[in-house]
């Protein structure tokens, strides 16, 4: 239950890179990429949202999350990519399992505990009707 | 007609990788005044404090100067346990937030005195899901599991056991009298985890300390 304090996080970064590159036109979709390593509720992060911006320039727009899945490198013969899931019976979710799927080594994790603002759909004003 | 819609990309700061930043900070501190310290993780009751206290007593014998960090919502019971055990200690109250995080932990790394410890255990709020997504700048995690809360719990908490160094099974002592088999939660992390390593601990009589201090290389 951080999600407040990192939808938090996530409107002032935002809005510090608006005060240095403002847009032009109502934003509508803030674009997200979130790990899938992080223990984050979707839901708890789009409500935060919506009250965190109530009554400011992101009035009214909207998280569009895409998770990013786990990706690793390992130490021992040098892979870079996905990893194996656990997915039996029991575990109800697939859950990574940080292991070098080559060779069974320790890896590093490059991406999949990500959490940031990757672009913005925005809604150009005086568009023509 | 709908207004047109364009979309842009943006590179604005990533959340994780700041809170990565505030931990690598935390480690190059402790590293500076040769420090080693441990993430100690785990549900409320499941026997955080009394285990880091033994691990305390077992290197304090040894000749190691042990410190610790009571991470709570409020309250400073841990801290007074740790001050008795006669270890250097502060109290981290986190007011009703669900983890430690690396920014509070550096403020107390701040007015700890380091130079007159060598291992430094952090003891997370008791929580299994929140502490997992903030490192804190330690050497190794640990989690701490009892039997006490049932053998389905790396099944119920899957991202924390699979992203954790070390789990320790307590009170296997209790598994008889709570019907629970300690080598089944000792299996489910095995497969989440392949390279975490496993101890069966009873904090009350130290059973399993020495190794569980071995697994953290001392």
């Amino acid at each position: 239950m951080h999600e407040y304090s990192l939808a938090m996080g996530l409107v002032e970064a935002l809005r510090e890179e608006l005060r240095r590159h403002p847009v032009n036109g109502r934003i509508a979709k803030v674009h997200v990429r979130q790990g899938e390593l992080l223990v984050l509720s979707e839901e708890a992060l789009q409500e935060a949202w919506r009250i965190l911006t109530q009554g400011g320039e992101l009035a009214g727009s909207e998280l569009a999350i895409e998770k990013v899945a786990v990706r690793v490198r390992c130490g021992g013969c040098g892979y870079q990519g996905p990893v194996g899931y656990l997915s039996e019976q029991g575990w109800h979710f697939a859950v990574p399992v940080l292991r070098c799927p080559r060779c069974g080594g320790r890896v590093e994790v490059v991406e999949g505990r990500d959490l940031a603002i990757v672009g913005l759909s925005l809604e150009e004003q005086g568009s023509p009707t | 007609m709908p207004p047109r819609m364009h979309d842009i990309h943006l590179d604005a700061k990533d959340l994780f990788k700041r809170q990565l930043e505030l931990a690598e900070h935390n480690y190059q501190r402790l590293k500076g005044r040769g420090v080693r310290a441990f993430n100690v993780m785990g549900a409320i009751g499941s026997g955080k404090t009394l285990l880091i206290v033994q691990m305390a007593q077992v290197l304090k014998a040894r000749g190691v100067r042990v410190g610790a960090i009571a991470g709570d919502v409020a309250g400073d019971d841990d801290y007074r346990r740790f001050r008795e055990a006669g270890l250097v200690a502060a109290n981290l109250n986190t007011g009703d937030q669900c983890h430690l995080d690396a920014h509070g932990v550096g403020h107390v790394l701040e007015e700890l005195p380091l130079n007159e410890i060598d291992v430094l255990f952090i003891e997370n709020v008791g929580n299994l899901v929140c502490p997992a997504d903030f490192p804190l700048g330690t050497d190794a995690d640990v989690v701490v599991v009892s039997v006490t809360e049932g053998d389905d719990m790396v099944r119920k908490h899957p991202k924390i056991f699979a992203q954790t160094d070390v789990l320790a099974i307590n009170k296997v002592d209790l598994a008889a009298f709570v019907g629970v088999d300690p080598h089944k939660l000792a299996e489910d992390y095995r497969k989440l985890n392949p390279h975490g390593k496993v101890v069966f601990t009873a904090a009350r009589s130290g059973r399993g300390v020495d190794e569980l201090l071995a697994h953290l290389g001392f």
